[in-house]
């Protein structure tokens, strides 16, 4: 069976002819750094081999748009001491529960007796709560704008429903303030980005016009299909070629440039803005995060439990900060498949299909890449 | 994915995925959802109706 707004997207030959349109679009002896933004690219990139189709002098760099990749050693404590309390059900989605903490990570905490059980969304937590009235249940919420509509209508649910042994420990967090906090970093020179075409969904593409406007690099809005990607890359080259510099909408098929004002306002009356937030890597980045708003205070597990709140330095070893900023490649790293697996991650990047690092070790770059080193 | 049922007083809709498996979905955010309709999912909520057409 074949499906309208897939297989035009997978199509080899599209992707042949958009590589030449790439080639011709760059001056020879230019060295051009383009960032996508979302870890769904990163994994589009390396399952298609999308780089593979790049001339030499066109650089993806992976950005921080990885929900679990963000996650900082503390937050990840702070669950497990929840999940420790008792009579707590504590729920999260599954790569949650691989993310290393400073001792251990929640599956481990699973294995020695804490009931902590994996939910494919936060509506399957309060199901669990729904169904055990006399115990409390945790939801554990990360992700983004496109995670954050979800919970927000949940808790919504809870909160019409009456019900009162559910909560949630909320850890979202917005994409613009991160980017503007790499493109003031001295660290990194970028010509462009490919913009993040899920969060779009929801906030639309307006918020990156900041982008063009204060710091002159061109935003195209992406699918996540090998041909979209492609697509936008030399919509990017292009903005750069004719001197152009703003917001394209190349996923104009899903996302309208004004975003879910649905989404918006329900995320709006359940959350507002954090002071700050611990980033991984990043360090603490202001209004960056989402907390309850006071009309949801009761349903906020930081207001009912004890959460340490402890900062737990990132291990030596592992270099994630650098990845998630772009600054190094995954394979750069120190500890990249070797002390550092899937199986046995060391750092977040490692831990979601979405992160740099699993992308480039699950799709065999790992190999290729040590062999051009 | 693609909706088989909706209980509009619930705000729910029973959804089937590309790979056969079924769920609950929150369908707040979409205005008049039926049967036959695909949206755009993520973590359990409807972000979009979008238009694919098996052929």
């Amino acid at each position: 069976m074949s499906m309208k707004y897939v297989d035009e997207y997978r199509d080899a030959d599209i992707g042949q002819v958009l590589a030449g349109e790439i080639l011709a679009a760059v001056e020879p002896g230019r060295h051009y750094k383009v960032m996508e933004v979302c870890g769904g690219h990163t994994h589009s990139i390396y399952k298609y081999g999308v780089d593979d189709l790049l001339p030499e002098n066109v650089e993806l760099v992976h950005g921080p748009g990885c929900p679990v990749c963000v996650i900082p050693m503390g937050r990840v404590d702070d669950g497990i001491a929840v999940a420790r309390e008792d009579n707590v059900i504590f729920t999260c989605f599954g790569d949650m529960m691989r993310i290393p903490g400073s001792e251990s990570t929640l599956q481990d905490a699973k294995a020695q007796g804490a009931d902590i059980r994996m939910v494919y969304s936060p509506l399957d937590a309060l199901r669990i709560a729904k169904s055990e009235p006399d115990r409390q249940v945790v939801f554990y919420a990360i992700g983004f704008e496109t995670t954050a509509p979800s919970t927000a209508l949940t808790l919504k649910r809870a909160k019409a429903e009456g019900i009162k042994n559910f909560s949630v420990m909320c850890s979202h967090v917005t994409i613009v303030p991160p980017l503007r906090a790499l493109l003031e970093s001295p660290d990194l020179r970028l010509d462009g980005f490919v913009g993040p075409g899920h969060v779009c969904t929801v906030v639309g593409a307006r918020p990156f016009e900041f982008i063009p406007a204060d710091y002159g690099k061109p935003v195209v809005v992406s699918g996540f299909e090998p041909v979209d990607i492609l697509q936008s890359i030399l919509m990017i080259l292009r903005q750069i070629q004719d001197g152009r510099c703003e917001v394209e909408n190349q996923y104009k098929r899903i996302v309208p440039y004004e975003g879910s004002t649905a989404a918006l306002k329900v995320m709006e009356e359940v959350f507002e803005l954090r002071a700050h937030f611990e980033w991984r890597g990043l360090g603490f980045i202001s209004q960056s995060g989402l907390k309850l708003s006071e009309a949801y205070a009761d349903f906020d597990t930081e207001q009912r439990y004890e959460v340490p709140h402890v900062r737990v330095a990132d291990p030596k070893a592992c270099q994630c900060g650098e990845v998630l900023k772009g600054v190094i490649k995954p394979w750069e790293c120190k500890v990249f498949g070797t002390a550092c697996t899937p199986e046995r991650p060391i750092g977040t990047c490692m831990v979601s299909s979405e992160g740099a690092c699993a992308a480039y070790y699950n799709y065999g770059r790992f190999a290729r890449e040590r062999e051009v080193v | 994915m693609l909706v088989e049922v909706v209980d509009a007083d619930r705000g729910l809709a029973l959804c089937v995925g590309e790979d056969g498996g079924k769920s609950s979905v929150e369908i707040a955010l979409i205005d008049a959802v039926c049967p036959g309709d695909t949206l755009l999912v993520h973590a359990g909520t409807a972000l979009l109706r979008i238009e694919a057409v098996a052929a």
